[in-house]
């Protein structure tokens, strides 16, 4: 039942983030958009390049849907409202989110095509780069929690948000969620002025249709992991603890589309030179800063 | 229970081996790649269904990366998208099918001779092995990960340093060497005249 | 009925995916976005959702008439659309070797909007049809030749041996033989062509015509036959298709065929015949096209790249699009000439009507009076302000900046048809998209340093103001003296002073305006019949939003006997080789978009 639960509201929650993002798109909001997208291409051609690796064409957007879901997996929405509660919750997440790379690597490589190949691996690069930032801001949420438990994180944060107790993890793990679901002004591998739709470009119909569920599914899952890390989860006055979660999520993943719009796309050596210049020293400080925390605290 | 567990264990077994083999039979680098990080994860798979969670979930976490980065660079070496090249993957064919033979029986005979003591009636929680495997890590066995961590470092720097000497100083790209020339005007400054 | 349907029978459930289909329309703008914003078309507003990749796009919208390499190219992209597709052609021009037009109206918005709408209509009555035909044309067949892995120059229409080593030929994808020298890979949305050693003399053209419509929804199999038995076979033989493969092998010492167990696979050796990149490092090349419909770039513009990893190793531009000299200038009538001088550029239409009239006014001796200069000037800048928010636009698009994308192009249609009166409301709203974009992170760091041209006297317009030339032609005309015109100059010659140079000539335009109060050119333009007895030559010069353009031309009786024509893009273009060489790939486009290049003018 909860399994349930915990589906159909991941399921909304995507739904309420397609239509965020067409509205950005349009510049007008309108609730149907996202529908008539999704039936429009589950009525349209569902393309397969001629030449091209068949099974890491077909692959490719199953695996960056269910990375998106395995990851969102162990985040819970509300007391017990979670799919399952493992005691590596904290690193399984980072497990998780690591095969949106080979998703995107089998995207890119899959079809003979080049805009797709260049998408894919400018992806390897950014991920890794941003991958760290979100494991080593993760690790120091588990040191103030004492645990890699997920829900003890929460409760970990019930005097107190993480976004308060660790900022500079805070900025390094947005900035690092975006980058990881390559939004833009992370959007690299997608690149519309750049590679035409990068590892996005071969895709058609249904097969279309998966690959952007997943990717909303990602963005839903970073989202989800920002409100359960830093946000305090469930906790706050007055609404009940699924209505916190719902309007922190929700409002994490509207931050991350509206700032991606007002931005131009980062250039890539900055985009690496960056992460591991200042965003590596920095998480690593932030470790430092909790660390001296917690031992003064306790 | 007992038995599904088992039966999984089995399961990813043969998909890590079955995983491990189309390394070979396949005809492109990258999907070789590919299909050796999916036997590592099988193998992570594996480590869960044995209840040891913290380990199977690195191995699965840490396989992804790593496999990915081997993929990228064979990508580099030689494109090859959509893998349509006939290239082989295997070579050395006699020395492998000896160095296999040998592996082999040295395994089966590990597996025969050791002994592997009396089976644990109850495996501690998985967040209590998460625990135990902190302290064992700061503990008895830290200076082992701290050479071993130092000494990889090392090597990664070296590795770098030896493939940078070889390379033309003074050809920068066009970009960066603008960037160098340090002629920035004040962010401030007014676009108008 | 349409002419890209599927073919399927129409059933109740598909019904109603056809109409979700019909709200959901992604479309492919030819020959682009920006051209269709010249002519006032808002295609957002009209419900049409632009996109980037031809597999996503359902509309292919064709504005205006299409020279015959876009027409190919147009066709090219038309087949890897998703199917059910639609051609919808804003203008009366043949569209050959595209299928006709499903849909054929004006060009304005109002017939854009009633086109969307018969769009819908269509799509939702046919988007399934069992008699749906396949798009075929000759330019993306392809046939399969046989040639022997050792010998290059053995070609075969049939399977068989080599005549020189008794090899069994192997199977490859061949171009058709009425184009030669057309590389269809080179239109936009190719596929890669491994840069190697030899035999490129036979580059396949990797051009995926039509697909695997991999719905096998069971029933009709008899519809399903409409195009597929190519795919279906084709699918076996690529893999089959050892050309791949063999232009590796044959390049790298055979070691995977022959040697295999002799030595070790090394990475050297697998490199060893591979070009050597600035880095020093031996890695596989890649020649991608980028253009001549590519969403980063203006329509007709095309790029072709050597990539080396993301790097770009080697570059060519052209502009396929562009005129022939001694077609544009050949002796003529001057009603056509001025016509045929006219349209030279789709994306400054009016600088060189100006441009011609001028000549023509010279060469009578024409004398214009005050009021018609002013109305010029006018009629001028509010180009030259389009010009810019257009490329803003596109840069905008380029760069993946959606805000700027947007606003630009609403700025630039509410400033297309403007008066004086209009234009100065727009003024604050254009000052605020300048303070806005001096204050928007990470643009200064993105364009900064990047595309670095430094004036050598071979500059013009912006591009020459970016790097320090104080080279503007209206300096020297009384109108704009009088008007104490001043031009802005920036120093340092990146893609970030372009567009401070642009910001800052949107705003001043619009001041000019302002200060001659009138925008009218076309009532200044003198009846033909004046220039119908003319003889002698003129000579005339304009600061187009390009920059300097130049005609001279020499009339007899009324007729064009010789004629020249200089314009600014054409003196950029060949620049953008060396300028892009050894930039990362992100980087060389937002170089190329920032030299605002406009491939219609481009002299060949």
């Amino acid at each position: 039942m909860t399994v349930f639960l915990a589906l159909v509201s991941m399921l909304l929650y995507i739904y309420v983030i397609a239509v965020i993002e067409a509205s950005l798109r349009t510049g007008r909001v309108n609730a149907a958009l996202p529908l008539f997208a999704a039936l429009a291409l589950l009525g349209r051609e569902s393309i397969v390049p001629r030449k091209c690796d068949r099974i890491f064409f077909e692959t490719a957007p199953i695996l960056l849907l269910l990375s998106a879901l395995l990851a969102a997996a162990v985040l819970p929405l509300a007391p017990g409202l979670m799919i399952t509660d493992l005691a590596t919750g904290a690193l399984f997440i980072n497990a998780a989110l690591a095969y949106v790379l080979v998703a995107l690597l089998m995207a890119g490589w899959g079809p003979d095509g080049a805009y797709a190949l260049i998408g894919g691996w400018r992806f390897l690069g950014q991920l890794l780069a941003y991958s760290m930032l979100i494991v080593m801001p993760i690790t120091a949420v588990a040191m103030r929690a004492s645990s890699l438990l997920t829900t003890d994180i929460v409760t970990s944060q019930a005097e107190l948000w993480n976004i308060v107790y660790q900022p500079l993890g805070f900025v390094l793990f947005f900035i690092a969620a975006m980058a990881l679901a390559f939004l833009p002004p992370f959007d690299l591998p997608t690149a519309q002025g750049e590679l035409a739709g990068g590892v996005e470009a071969e895709y058609s119909g249904v097969r279309l249709a998966v690959f952007r569920f997943g990717r909303l599914a990602l963005i839903t899952a970073l989202a989800a992991a920002t409100t359960v890390l830093y946000l305090g989860g469930w906790y706050g006055p007055w609404l009940p603890a699924w209505a916190w979660s719902t309007l922190k999520l929700l409002g994490v993943a509207s931050a991350m589309l509206v700032a991606g719009h007002y931005l131009p796309r980062i250039r890539e050596a900055q985009l690496l030179a960056w992460a591991w210049k200042f965003g590596i020293p920095l998480a690593l400080l932030n470790i430092f800063l909790v660390g001296v925390l917690v031992l003064v605290l306790s | 229970m007992i038995l599904a567990q088992s039966l999984l264990v089995g399961f990813f077994g043969a998909a890590a081996v079955a995983f491990g083999v189309w390394v070979f039979r396949t005809s492109s680098m990258m999907r070789s790649a590919l299909a050796l990080l999916f036997s590592q994860t099988a193998l992570g798979a594996m480590f869960l269904a044995m209840q040891t969670e913290f380990l199977g979930v690195l191995q699965i976490m840490m396989m992804a990366t790593e496999m990915s980065i081997m993929a990228i660079f064979m990508v580099m070496f030689m494109m090859d998208p959509g893998g349509l090249g006939e290239m082989d993957m295997s070579h050395q064919k006699r020395l492998a099918i000896a160095a296999a033979l040998v592996a082999t029986t040295l395994s089966i005979a590990v597996v025969i001779l050791v002994d592997w003591g009396k089976p644990t009636a109850v495996p501690p929680g998985a967040a209590q092995q998460v625990r135990e495997l902190g302290t064992e890590l700061l503990g008895r066995s830290m200076m082992l990960f701290e050479t071993a961590g130092v000494t990889i470092l090392t090597a990664m720097i070296a590795a770098t340093a030896i493939a940078v000497d070889g390379r033309p100083y003074g050809k920068q790209k066009p970009a960066a060497a603008a960037m160098n020339q340090q002629h920035k005007p004040p962010l401030d400054e007014e676009a108008q005249s | 009925m349409i002419s890209g349907a599927r073919a399927y029978t129409d059933n109740g459930v598909r019904r109603w995916l056809a109409r979700a289909m019909a709200r959901d329309l992604g479309t492919l703008v030819v020959p682009g976005l920006e051209i269709a914003r010249l002519h006032g078309l808002d295609v957002g507003a009209a419900g049409l959702r632009s996109v980037a990749s031809p597999r996503h796009a359902s509309v292919l919208l064709v504005v205006g008439a299409l020279p015959p390499a876009l027409c190919q190219a147009a066709a090219v992209l038309y087949a890897q659309m998703m199917r059910p597709r639609i051609v919808l052609a804003l203008g009366d021009e043949p569209l050959s070797p595209l299928p006709s037009a499903d849909i054929r109206l004006g060009l304005s918005q109002r017939e854009l909007l009633e086109g969307v709408r018969q769009l819908r209509v269509l799509l939702a009555d046919g988007a399934f049809q069992t008699t749906a035909i396949d798009f075929e044309p000759a330019i993306l067949s392809t046939r399969t030749e046989y040639t022997c892995p050792m010998h290059a120059d053995v070609i075969r229409d049939e399977p068989g041996t080599c005549p020189r080593c008794g090899m069994t030929l192997i199977p490859r994808e061949a171009q058709h033989d009425d184009h030669t020298g057309m590389d269809h890979a080179a239109m936009g949305h190719g596929q890669p062509e491994h840069k190697e050693s030899t035999d490129h003399a036979h580059a396949e053209a990797h051009v995926r015509p039509e697909s695997t419509d991999e719905d096998h929804a069971g029933m009709d199999h008899a519809a399903m036959s409409h195009g597929q038995p190519e795919h279906k076979d084709s699918a076996e033989h690529a893999h089959a298709d050892k050309q791949h493969g063999d232009d590796h092998s044959d390049d790298h010492g055979q070691m995977n065929h022959d040697d295999m167990d002799m030595d070790f696979m090394s990475m050297v050796e697998v490199t060893r015949d591979l070009p050597r990149g600035s880095d020093g490092l031996q890695m596989d090349w890649l020649e991608v096209p980028f253009g001549p419909l590519f969403p980063g770039l203006p329509g007709g513009l095309t790029l072709t790249l050597t990539l080396d990893g993301d790097n770009v190793a080697r570059a060519q531009a052209s502009a396929p699009v562009g005129i022939e000299q001694a077609r544009l200038t050949e002796p003529d009538e001057v009603a056509t000439f001025v016509e045929r001088i006219s349209q030279t550029d789709r994306l400054a239409p009016l600088a060189y009507r100006l441009l011609v009239y001028r000549a023509l006014e010279n060469a009578a001796n024409a004398v214009l009076d005050a009021n018609s200069i002013r109305g010029r000037v006018g009629a001028l800048e509010r180009e030259r302000i389009c010009s810019h928010l257009g490329w803003l636009a596109q840069f905008g698009q380029q760069i993946g900046f959606g805000w700027l994308a947007r606003r630009a192009a609403v700025l630039q249609l509410a400033a297309r048809n403007a008066d004086v009166r209009k234009l100065q409301q727009l003024r604050p709203q254009l000052v605020a998209l300048t303070q806005r974009l001096q204050r928007t992170p990470l643009l200064k760091q993105r364009l900064r340093g990047i595309g670095v041209l430094m004036d050598d006297g071979g500059l013009r317009g912006p591009v020459a103001r970016a790097a320090g030339a104080y080279d503007d032609l209206r300096l020297q005309e009384p109108a704009y003296q009088d008007l104490n015109f001043e031009t802005v100059v920036r120093p340092h010659g990146d893609a970030l002073e372009r567009l401070r140079i642009r910001l800052a000539e949107l705003t001043n335009s619009a001041m000019l305006i302002d200060a001659v109060g009138v925008i009218d050119a076309s009532s200044t333009f003198a009846h033909m019949e004046a220039f119908h007895h003319l003889s002698g030559s003129g000579q005339a010069s304009i600061e187009t939003p390009r920059g300097a353009a130049s005609l001279q031309m020499t009339l007899d009786q009324g007729r064009v006997i010789s004629a020249r024509l200089d314009t600014p893009s054409t003196r950029h273009l060949p620049r953008v080789a060396s300028l892009i060489e050894q930039c990362e790939l992100g980087d060389a486009l937002t170089a190329v978009a920032s030299l605002d290049l406009s491939p219609w003018e481009v002299m060949q």
